[in-house]
């Protein structure tokens, strides 16, 4: 509460050395969370390189949904050790990210669909994350906006209902990871690109920036939409397409709806913030692009997608659309963890559609594989060998649309 | 309250004689055809029209143009409708928003006081601790936010379509420099699209009481200029029509009403002018503060007096100009402060005249007055902009019109690809650089004064016409001589606040965001333009920043220490304006396919199911009952749904070969079999069947939902190579019907002369032939494991070939079955169904199908993949059980060991024939051996069965086969 009346700085901007132990590139959620973890084991000569300013890639345009009912065991694992880093963040950084633990669905309009949610269902409970099959009336009373009637094309069928799930203002964590990477005195420097990466015998050097050269011997790739882009710096190629995916925001309104809504079907999900906006979001474009363009033809289909779900939203109107890149994987999981063959470079990349989710776990695991030298359990199943040994984490019926 | 109406005047938009009559919060309100609701609300005294989102102040009309976020009311159940621009209809239902009890005595406008407490962000530094209380605080939080009320049982109807207009030459704005743009462009001939936002043509000149240059007033004006654009039938006008978007392809999105119209034009010319901002200072949203040009439009558009006694701040011409147009409609001004020190126009001397004090150097610092302006205080400013002490002076007004902000509309511009510099001398982003095909014209451009304007509207239009290749050399030269002249120097002086240590400085309204906010945001180091916003909330309300965008540059460089260019702008995202889900939804339609026979089905009873795109039977009368026929008597379902396509050419089996795991090349003519396509990391896609007809033709068979993908993955892999043939999809030509069971030979036979022994049609045989006098391509095969014929035909015989069918069968009792029992035949014979128990991950080794992998072939689509899953050894597999107990499993139960998930359950039915249930799952490989023991997890028991890897029914296959 004292902060209220306190105008401190959250971070500083300090001199760019020529030498840091580690640098991150990628000012988001994952590569802020990666610098405040190694300072709290310690590692404080720690340097974050954000091309832009802190949280403006993919951290700034996703739709802040957080989850963990995922389909794969090792998925659901991962997750959930997120989304309980989450409920402790506020106050573990005393900075209210305003986490809205309001509960997630994942509507089914076909009998695969349902089938599909089940075998979710099923492994989630079986891990201990809470999920369960509910049918519509129970969605109804959930949910009262909804149309769970048989008028529809394809009438709802059933729905995955996660309780743990709910929405974050996805600027809060970034800012706060920031700030409390800061007080420990890491640096971080915006409006820095990475622009090489130096190596020698097999062990990353140095990187070089818009703004110098900086040594050092421990760089994580931590960046979304270009991380394949980085990646070629050090000569390195990654199994990743990049696609656009689209998100609008409608008028404020008295809060209705209360529960994360998404229809894999409809490719559509839809929640609403603390604030009344309503944010609608779709699955990724069908095409490749690096482009941050919005399109006519995803407000279209999005919005009778939406009134399919949400009729009464007819006259409610949009107030913005906005652009994000997606770094997809075959798999639909990322890929995070050391590379064989090039010691110091570590990725935290092929971050899809589902990157804002895991920032804190990814972060701290980041962390203890920095200080320790040893892969966490819970990375291991997301190495990049496992696209050389054909050894898939199959989450694309869970990580595709359902955001 | 008296009716504060003006007399009739011919700029009005009014007709006088047709009332109207509406309610305001229960309140009869009486107002006339023309009016919009807030113009009838504020002639019958209504001032404040909204309560702010986060302090709950009083607010007023202000722009009167559909910008800003102060007359947002519920308006027939519909929340946030911006009441300035809404036409009032009879017997429409007015109501405040975001107020308790009334707009006008709202309790929760305590909050004004708060302001310490609520300072930016201050969400994000408490109710931190305890954790446990978050939720509350938050539901708390949740009520108080929003603005409208939704009423979610309401489903308003619509009535929109979507449009699609195509034009050479599409011109945003219908203005003075849009409308020049237009004459001249279809002077040389060009087609041209003109949009505008207004219901008439003519932009601000529409308003202006006063000639802006010559004789003419600008309201007679502007009907001139409608009247040249109406003689011109090369100018099609788009009236009422707002251009929210320009998007990548030169694609306008155009909102007409409750219509979406998709402009595709070659060129484009932006003349979209621009629009009057709000002045940061002490209490600047107290009702009765307008913007000038808002005030023009409520006096001359609408004929309402907006008050008694009026102060003009200005810091251009324009503000001298606006005090005028007051006199001319009949309004006192008390004085014109104008920040310049010397005020340039010649109007400045008509108004001393006037006995107006026009007060140089001068500027508001503060309004005073609790719920609206009752006085506002004067001060003179130095040359550094910081007030003058001892120079402050009030004066008495009820209304403040701000001539002091002012902002190009070039967000159309920017998300064509302009680059827009800021201009100091304008202090605005105007276009630096435009793409060849965008054009931008009048006071979006920099354009001063009405003769300017024109002329660099009639540039535009000139330059337009000529890229396309309109016009001749004379033109040319037009246009070299109008590029020639200079605008006159502009006199203006940018200012965007007035320092003063008072805290209700707003520079955004709709969030409630003041100038000691951003001050403190940059403190806080949110000293970037973007993170500034998003801390802030600044431009992210329903007036889309347009009332705040240039007072938040302007106060962001100042605390800064940069320029506005260092400080650069938010990006201009789309809509331009609030759109409604309703208008870009349109007439959606979801498809539907039917096959030919569908209303003999639905005249059966059949239960539906969606498959795909398709409607299917699930059941007519029982599972059971449809399941024993087809074991024992004769049973028929409608196939018609499979994706069928022709492949014929030189290369078809060869091609064939490539996209399957399996063989065709060898397939002889009169054969069918079965086909498994796989992606490049050897996944399951679809399966289906191949009849080889000839030499170079085949008939494929794909999966009811899975079609277009197959034939899009056909193509894929065709296009670009030489190979020579053809894949025609020939699905919707064709209606299907599989006869299965044992009597099926005989009801067959009735129908045909084919001769149908097992030695002339074995199994996997495919034969064309007549049946009941119609061409039909039989395929012996069979899904549902018993002696079958798949019959394939001409769509219009769909319905007779059916009823015949049945009619042959009457003796055998033949009855039509549907997909459930049709799922579980297939599940006692094992067979799989792509993506119901195979998915993203699963391939033909793992899923059990080894044998329709053909390693020994040169290549195929996934074999590389298919070799390596070889090389490391299976990780799972894919094969039948059968529960112990009597329990049906769910499909995606989990086969679970030591109460952890190993794999899942696909399918799993109760099968009459056998007295148990029996299904499919993924399970490790160590547990993947006949007769072993398994474990499913169905409602929360862990259940047992034992796998099975040989079909339920029938192994051998004789059935099939006899």
């Amino acid at each position: 509460m004292w902060q209220l009346f306190k105008r401190e700085r959250m971070w500083t901007a300090r001199p760019l050395k020529d030498r840091y132990e580690v640098v991150i590139i990628g000012g988001g959620v994952h590569g802020l969370a990666t610098a405040y973890y190694l300072g709290k084991l310690g590692v404080r000569d720690v340097a974050v390189c954000e091309k832009g300013y802190i949280g403006s890639g993919a951290s700034g345009r996703n739709t802040a949904i957080i989850r963990s009912n995922y389909r794969t065991p090792e998925g659901v694992v991962f997750y959930d050790e997120s989304v309980r880093l989450y409920e402790e963040l506020a106050a573990e950084l005393g900075y209210n990210v305003l986490f809205s633990q309001q509960g997630h669905l994942t509507l089914a309009h076909t009998d695969s669909a349902v089938n599909g949610l089940r075998v979710r269902a099923e492994v989630n409970q079986l891990m201990g994350v809470e999920s369960r099959l509910i049918w519509p009336p129970e969605i109804k009373r959930l949910v009262p906006a909804i149309d769970v009637s048989s008028r529809p094309r394809y009438p709802i069928l059933a729905a995955l209902y996660h309780a743990p799930g709910g929405i974050i203002r996805h600027d809060a964590v970034v800012w706060g990871y920031a700030r409390g990477a800061d007080r420990m005195g890491i640096s971080i420097h915006p409006f820095t690109e990475v622009i090489g990466i130096g190596t020698s015998n097999g062990q990353v050097t140095s990187v070089q920036t818009t703004r110098g050269t900086i040594r050092a011997g421990t760089v994580v790739n931590a960046t979304a939409g270009f991380c394949s882009t980085v990646a070629k710096l050090v000569g390195l190629k990654l199994p990743i397409v990049t696609h656009p995916l689209q998100a609008f925001v409608t008028e404020p309104l008295s809060p209705f709806l209360d529960k994360v809504i998404v229809s894999a079907n409809l490719h559509v999900y839809v929640s609403q913030t603390d604030r009344g906006e309503l944010v609608i979001g779709s699955e990724i474009d069908p095409y490749s692009s690096y482009s941050y363009k919005s399109t006519l033809p995803f407000l279209e289909a999005t919005a009778a997608h939406t009134l399919e779900l949400f009729p009464c939203l007819r006259q409610v109107r949009v107030l913005r659309q906005w652009t994000g890149i997606c770094d997809m994987t075959p798999d639909y999981s990322p890929i995070m963890g050391e590379v064989p063959g090039l010691k110091g470079f570590i990725l935290d990349v092929g971050w899809g559609t589902y990157g804002f989710k895991a920032g804190p776990v990814s972060g701290k695991r980041i962390a203890e594989l920095i200080v320790t030298g040893n892969t966490p359990d819970v990375l291991k199943p997301f190495s990049i060998t496992r696209f050389w040994e054909g050894r898939l984490a199959g989450e694309k019926a869970a990580a595709a649309v359902s955001h | 309250m008296k009716d504060s109406r003006l007399p009739p005047h011919p700029a009005q938009r009014v007709n006088r004689g047709k009332p109207i009559t509406f309610t305001f919060e229960g309140r009869a309100i009486h107002a006339y055809d023309g009016e919009t609701v807030a113009a009838a609300l504020y002639a019958a005294g209504v001032r404040t029209f909204s309560r702010s989102f986060k302090y709950h102040r009083p607010r007023g009309l202000l722009c009167v143009a559909g910008r800003c976020p102060n007359c947002l009311m519920e308006v027939d159940g519909t929340p946030n409708v911006r009441t300035c621009i809404e036409p009032a209809r009879q017997e429409m239902r007015v109501r405040g928003q975001h107020a308790w009890p009334s707009l006008e005595r709202d309790l929760f406008a305590c909050f004004d006081k708060l302001d310490r407490v609520l300072p930016v962000g201050f969400y994000y530094k408490t109710f931190i601790h305890p954790t446990w209380l978050w939720p509350t605080y938050e539901r708390v939080l949740r009520r108080l936010a929003g603005l409208g009320r939704l009423d979610i049982a309401r489903e308003p109807e619509g009535h929109g379509e979507h449009v699609h207009l195509h034009a050479d030459l599409a011109i945003v704005g219908g203005g003075p420099a849009g409308i020049a743009a237009a004459l001249e462009a279809a002077r040389l001939g060009v087609e041209v699209l003109l949009i505008d936002d207004g219901p008439t043509l003519g932009g601000h000149l529409q308003w202006q009481l006063l000639p802006s240059e010559g004789e003419q007033p600008g309201y007679a004006l502007a009907l001139n200029l409608a009247d040249l654009v109406r003689g011109e039938p090369r100018i099609r006008h788009l009236a009422g029509a707002t251009a929210f978007g320009l998007y990548e392809g030169r694609l306008l999105g155009v909102m007409q009403g409750e219509h979406l119209i998709k402009v595709r034009a070659q060129r484009i010319v932006v003349a979209t002018g621009g629009f009057e901002t709000p002045l940061v200072f002490q209490n600047n949203d107290r009702p009765g503060v307008f913007l000038g040009d808002g005030l023009q439009r409520l006096m001359t558009l609408y004929g309402i007096s907006p008050g008694r006694r009026a102060l003009v701040i200005a810091n251009a011409d324009r503000g001298l100009r606006l005090a005028r147009e007051l006199l001319a409609a009949g309004i006192e001004v008390a004085a014109v402060a104008d920040v310049r020190s010397e005020p340039h126009s010649a109007d400045g001397q008509h108004l001393r005249e006037a006995g107006v004090p026009v007060l140089s150097g001068h500027t508001v610092l503060e309004v005073r007055g609790r719920k609206r302006v009752e006085a506002a205080a004067l001060v003179s400013l130095d040359s550094a902009e910081r007030p003058s002490p001892g120079s402050e002076k009030t004066v008495e007004c009820d209304l403040l019109a701000l001539a002091t902000g002012w902002e190009p509309a070039s967000a159309l511009l920017a998300q064509g690809g302009a680059r827009l510099d800021y201009r100091a001398d304008l202090g605005g982003f105007f276009p630096a650089e435009l793409p060849s095909w965008l054009f931008a014209a009048g006071e979006v451009r920099g354009a001063q004064g009405l003769g300017a304007i024109q002329k660099d509207g009639r540039l535009a239009g000139l330059k337009a016409a000529l890229s396309l290749g309109a016009g001749d050399a004379r033109d040319r030269a037009l246009a070299e001589a109008l590029q020639e002249d200079a605008n006159p120097p502009p006199s203006i002086r940018p200012i965007v606040s007035v320092p003063h240590p008072k805290p209700k400085r707003f520079v955004c309204l709709c969030e409630d965001v003041t100038e000691k906010d951003l001050a403190d945001a940059i403190q806080e180091g949110f000293d970037h333009i973007e993170t500034l916003k998003r801390y802030t909330t600044l431009t992210m309300g329903p007036c889309q920043g347009k009332m705040c965008h240039r007072a938040s540059i302007g106060i962001c460089a100042a605390l800064t220490g940069r320029d506005p260019s260092q400080t650069g702008t938010t990006t201009a995202r789309p809509p331009l304006k609030p759109v409604p889900l309703g208008v870009l939804a349109g007439p959606h339609h979801e498809p539907v396919k039917l096959t030919p026979i569908h209303h003999l089905h639905a005249s059966l009873g059949a239960t539906w199911m969606d498959m795909g795109l398709w409607k299917r039977p699930l059941v007519y009368t029982s599972v059971e009952e449809e399941c024993r026929v087809v074991h024992q008597g004769v049973g028929l379902i409608d196939v018609s749904t499979l994706g069928k396509l022709d492949v014929k050419g030189r290369d078809a089996a060869q091609f064939l070969d490539w996209i399957h795991s399996n063989r065709f090349s060898d397939l002889k003519a009169g054969r069918v079999r079965y086909r498994v396509m796989l992606d490049d990391a050897g996944i399951i896609l679809d399966d289906g069947t191949v009849a080889r007809l000839g030499e170079d033709h085949f008939f494929l068979t794909t999966g009811s939902g899975s079609l277009e993908l197959v034939e899009q993955w056909l193509e894929w892999w065709l296009a670009g190579s030489d190979r020579c043939l053809h894949v025609t999809d020939v699905t919707g030509a064709l209606a299907a019907i599989n006869l299965a069971g044992p009597k099926s030979r005989e009801v067959l036979a009735r129908l045909t002369d084919l001769d149908l022994s097992p030695e002339a049609l074995p199994y996997l045989a495919a034969v064309q032939g007549t049946v009941a006098g119609i061409p039909v391509l039989i395929l012996r095969i069979g899904f549902v494991g018993e002696l079958g014929y798949e019959m394939h035909f001409a769509a219009e015989y769909g319905d007779y070939l059916w009823e015949t069918l049945r009619e042959a069968g009457r003796e055998f009792d033949i009855l039509p079955f549907g997909v459930e029992a049709q799922r579980v035949l297939r599940l006692e014979k094992l067979h799989i169904i792509p993506g119901h128990d195979t998915d993203a991950l699963s391939n033909p080794l793992e899923a059990d199908m080894a044998w329709v992998v053909k390693m020994d072939k040169p290549d195929f689509i996934g074999r590389a993949t298919l070799a390596r899953v070889k090389a490391r050894g299976l990780r799972q597999r894919l094969v039948g059980f059968e529960m112990l107990t009597p329990v049906v499993p769910g499909e995606g139960d989990a086969v679970v060991a030591d109460g952890l998930p190993v794999g899942r359950v696909t399918s799993a039915k109760w099968s009459p024939v056998l007295g148990r249930a029996i299904g499919m799952a993924w399970v490790p490989p160590d547990l993947a051996v006949d007769g072993g023991h398994l474990q499913v997890k169905c409602d929360g028991q862990v259940c047992r069965g034992r796998v099975v890897t040989k079909p339920f029914y029938d192994p051998e296959g004789k059935r099939l086969r006899s």
